[in-house]
């Protein structure tokens, strides 16, 4: 019986090179020769027959977009089919309120409360909620009211609380959702759930979606760019880390950039001294052919990433420079940011520096702000997080609507959750704390696709439960994806025998009554 | 049979036409004085009256339908009886027949008017226009014999022809009353309406009464509170009428809702007797008086173009036109995708939402002379992504090519706007971004014109206005 040729147990020493095949496959051949090999290349080989069968004939008709290292072209409209519809947005600009803002003190106005001062929570409307282990042991839950009056702001007449006065001066323009809730009730899972659909991570998010899915706009700026803003040791800084702007199973160059906030934004940016940029492009040129000669030995597409990555750095060599270069801006722009936006690593410089994104292509910019905690001292805590805050969204959306930006643009707030109406801790006339409250929040939207000068969704007397229109943190990405014309559904990757897809396998709804 | 026919059909007018005429010519007479009595007896005073004429009057709308069936018939009658002498004996008696019924429903119309109180100028339209059209009824009737007899009299033609038209007009005031008077025009294509009767111009086309509160009026209680009726002094046919309330007061009280009466009164169950809209027409949906309410809690302002909370679905801008397949030129555009220059970007997978102009990359390199290269693209591209390019006025010669053009992005470029008049012809286009650029306010008057140019961005250029804080986002 004739044993397999591979076999390196053959006794009589049948070799594959004695096969009467082309030379040039026993030179490949030679290159594969270990089992990892094989089985890692046959893996591919039938990923990519997947992949083919996938993209089935939309594949075929953008086929003419795709090719080589040009981001740009690999992915995007082109191959994907994508945008499926024409979007209301081009682009979008994530404020993230990291540790979850009180809906209850600024947003979702219950003035019936200040009567209810101290006064216990019925039983009834925590029914079986399991809390967290920092309240599950109060004796007691005392209803704590917000501690600042709110006040009919804007055209519309908006309720809104005199911590936010900048904020209150556009409210017109944001698309309030009061009813939002989510799953988790603990930072961690919570900030992935809303980030990536999941709690667990190793999913992609939003930003890595976006860049996978709408491709760059800008060949000399990353496609999905992550401000963060300098933290405040004051406040209570719940951590944030990469796995939020992680491409997950997506390629990574999809992941996010982030820029630093202290120092240079993107280190090492600076050719070293007596490197000029001819020697560093030959430089690159020869790394780059030593990473082809491998991709052509190995076929892991995470090696063109890199490829495609040192690329995006050296052209981000002369472009986050100019980015960054704020000495152009008119004094206009210092009078409505305010003077604390010449200071690298605030809010309102990183709220400028997404402006001057937008303006220059780049597809989705998150800034993170930490330090929203307040689990005690919120009398304390929350003017100061509302000062280094208010002032930089006002800018941000007015100086986008100024420019003629805003019209394509979907600006977004939201934190991970809200925080409950009882008070966590003791509760006096002049402070108090607030737990995780997963059952509802508030989070706003500006811009192209969104119908300005709206509030949706409401919350029980007691801000706890939604009583109308209830949008999971499911349904507000898959309402995000639409404005930038993707439908959640069909926006999948094949992943683990699974069409993976931000919105997770379950069911999400775009929320139409929000829509423009 | 037909010989039968012909004889029995004309021996019996002959007889009548020497021994009756007086007598039916009295009849006639009777009749149409009752007609023009009737009225003065029955006065519509706007008040209610005896339940009993009411209930009397509401078989109105049943006995209403038998005389206008037979006046249709009977012209039809009269002009095949040329051909078949016995279906000109039957009109005689369908005649008779529509002018019986004809004079019962005016009597029980005006029973309905009358025990039910209604006014307004479409029930006087509708009562004069059956009276006027019973007094034609008559005088044919009175006048018929005499033109079989001499058939050449053209007299008795028009008479035929102006009550049938008489009876369309009363018919149609008829049914504004009970469907409003939009039921024809709601769905008719915007074209044809505009054409027959152009719409009242509001002097707040986009606020949230304009587009919400008034259409709900209109279509729900218009009927009753308008020109057509003013059930309890309540006019409801536009924003004064409504505040200025009627019989009972104001109507709307501004941050109000549960001090406004017509809320309260849309609210009660429908079984109240005070219950509206009333007669069992159809009520208001959740959604409009959750809308009412918004409103009227927000403060019920005319102008106000949102209310909080408040979301509808007509509110969304319709769709542009699509433009033409550019798949032909696929080629071309991929080749451009994977060079340096500018590009040409799909706006989304379906080619007939057209192509993008995108010069990111190159930016100040870009110029008059390149633009003019995408000339043969022109039909397919929708926005122009020009923003801080070479180009200068000179191109606006080539822009006016770029006939679906949506979206001009020209921010801090050369443009002084000279030549933006030119860009009038654009008639796609609703978004213009001049900012930081050399544009004057003289060089954007001649865009005032543009009906769909509804974003025009001038930050940062001498035609912006002074207020330093306030976004310029000027809607014509």
């Amino acid at each position: 019986m004739k044993q397999h040729p591979r076999c390196s147990d053959c006794e009589d020493r049948v070799t594959p090179m004695d096969l009467p095949v082309p030379s040039g496959l026993k030179k490949e051949w030679l290159v594969s020769e270990s089992r990892r090999q094989f089985l890692g290349r046959s893996g591919k080989v039938l990923g990519w027959a997947a992949l083919g069968t996938l993209l089935g004939e939309a594949g075929f008709h953008y086929r003419a977009f795709a090719s080589g290292a040009n981001p740009q072209a690999r992915s995007g409209v082109n191959r994907l089919g994508l945008p499926h519809f024409a979007p209301k947005s081009k682009r979008a600009i994530y404020l993230f309120m990291s540790g979850a803002p009180p809906q209850v003190d600024l947003f979702d106005y219950k003035p019936n409360l200040t009567a209810q001062f101290d006064v216990d929570m019925p039983a009834s409307v925590r029914g079986n909620q399991q809390l967290t282990g920092m309240t599950s042991g109060q004796a007691r839950f005392p209803i704590a009211p917000a501690h600042w009056p709110f006040s009919r702001q804007g055209q519309t007449g908006t309720w809104i609380s005199d911590l936010l006065p900048y904020t209150a001066r556009m409210v017109d323009d944001l698309t309030f959702i009061k009813s939002t809730n989510t799953d988790a009730i603990n930072h961690e899972p919570a900030i992935m759930l809303i980030n990536t659909g999941n709690m667990n991570a190793g999913k992609p998010c939003l930003g890595a979606w976006l860049a996978y899915g709408l491709g760059s706009m800008n060949d000399n700026l990353p496609t999905f760019v992550v401000l963060q803003t300098k933290t405040n040791p004051k406040e209570n800084n719940q951590p944030v880390s990469s796995r939020l702007w992680s491409s997950g199973f997506l390629s990574s160059e999809f992941s996010g950039v982030g820029l630093r906030s202290v120092g240079d934004p993107v280190l090492y940016l600076r050719d070293p001294e007596g490197v000029d940029r001819n020697v560093r492009r030959k430089m690159l040129d020869a790394v780059e052919e030593i990473n082809r000669q491998t991709l052509a030995e190995v076929g892991d597409p995470e090696t063109n990433s890199r490829i495609a990555q040192y690329e995006m750095a050296f052209r981000m060599q002369s472009s986050v420079p100019e980015l960054i270069d704020l000495t152009k801006e008119p004094q206009s722009t210092w009078d409505l940011y305010g003077p604390e936006a010449k200071e690298p690593g605030t809010f309102a410089y990183n709220c400028l520096l997404a402006r001057r994104m937008a303006e220059r292509g780049v597809r989705f910019t998150q800034v993170y702000k930490r330090g929203w905690d307040v689990h005690d001292n919120v009398v304390g805590t929350l003017p100061v997080l509302c000062q280094e805050t208010d002032r930089g969204c006002y800018a941000l959306v007015t100086d986008l609507k100024r420019r003629g930006l805003l019209d394509d643009t979907l600006v977004i707030w939201a934190g991970e959750f809200g925080r409950t109406v009882y008070s966590q801790g003791g509760l006096s006339q002049d402070n108090y704390g607030r737990d995780h409250h997963p059952r509802c929040f508030t989070v706003w939207m500006a811009g192209g696709g969104v119908r300005p000068g709206i509030s949706y969704g409401e919350t029980d007397d007691y801000s706890y439960n939604v009583v109308k229109d209830p949008v999971h943190v499911r349904d507000f990405n898959a309402t995000i994806l639409h404005c930038l014309g993707i439908d959640h559904n069909q926006f999948t990757y094949k992943f683990q025998g699974l069409n993976q897809k931000l919105t997770s396998p379950v069911p999400a709804f775009v929320v139409e009554g929000i829509l423009a | 049979m037909r010989v039968r026919a012909k004889i029995a059909g004309a021996a019996p007018s002959v007889l009548r036409r020497t021994r009756m005429i007086p007598q039916r010519w009295l009849v006639a007479a009777g009749a149409g004085t009752f007609i023009l009595l009737l009225p003065l007896f029955f006065p519509l005073d706007g008040r209610p009256h005896a339940d009993w004429l009411q209930f009397l009057g509401r078989f109105h709308p049943l006995l209403v339908h038998l005389p206008i069936g037979l006046i249709v018939l009977w012209p039809l009658l009269e002009i095949m009886g040329m051909k078949r002498p016995a279906l000109r004996e039957a009109a005689g008696f369908v005649l008779q027949l529509a002018v019986a019924t004809c004079l019962a429903a005016i009597v029980f119309g005006l029973l309905l008017a009358y025990g039910s109180g209604e006014i307004g100028t479409t029930v006087t339209r509708h009562m004069r226009g059956a009276i006027a059209l019973a007094f034609e009824l008559l005088v044919a009737l009175s006048i018929r014999d005499s033109w079989l007899a001499d058939q050449r009299s053209r007299w008795y033609f028009i008479l035929l022809t102006a009550t049938v038209a008489t009876l369309a007009w009363t018919a149609h005031q008829g049914g504004s009353l009970t469907r409003g008077s939009d039921y024809l025009t709601r769905y008719m294509p915007p074209a044809l309406r505009n054409l027959l009767a152009p719409s009242a111009v509001s002097s707040h086309p986009d606020s949230f009464f304009t587009r919400h509160i008034f259409p709900v009026l209109d279509t729900k209680c218009v009927a009753c509170h308008g020109t057509n009726k003013e059930q309890g002094g309540l006019r409801l046919d536009s924003y004064e009428s409504l505040m200025a309330g009627g019989k009972d007061g104001i109507v709307i009280a501004p941050r109000n809702p549960d001090a406004s009466l017509l809320l309260k009164k849309v609210t009660l169950p429908p079984s109240d007797p005070h219950f509206m809209p009333a007669e069992g027409r159809t009520p208001l949906t959740a959604d409009e008086i959750a809308g009412i309410r918004a409103w009227v809690k927000a403060g019920a302002s005319p102008e106000v173009i949102s209310v909080a909370g408040m979301i509808f679905a007509g509110d969304r801008e319709e769709a542009p036109p699509p433009v033409g397949d550019y798949s032909a030129l696929m080629n071309e555009i991929r080749q451009m995708q994977q060079s340096q220059g500018a590009k040409l970007v799909p706006v989304s997978a379906n080619p007939s939402d057209g192509l993008i102009l995108r010069t990111t990359d190159v930016g100040a390199s870009f110029d008059d002379r390149q633009l003019q290269k995408f000339q043969r693209f022109a039909p397919f591209i929708v926005e122009a992504e020009l923003g801080r390019t070479s180009v200068t006025d000179a191109s606006v010669e080539t822009l006016i090519q770029f006939k679906n053009l949506r979206a001009l992005h020209l921010e801090g470029t050369a443009v002084t706007g000279r030549t933006l008049g030119k860009l009038s012809s654009l008639s796609q286009l609703n978004y213009l971004n001049l900012s930081a650029t050399k544009v004057t306010s003289d060089g954007l008057a001649p865009l005032k014109s543009m009906p769909n140019l509804r974003h025009l961005y001038v930050f940062e250029t001498p035609a912006e206005p002074n207020s330093a804080d306030s976004p310029l986002r000027s809607s014509q």
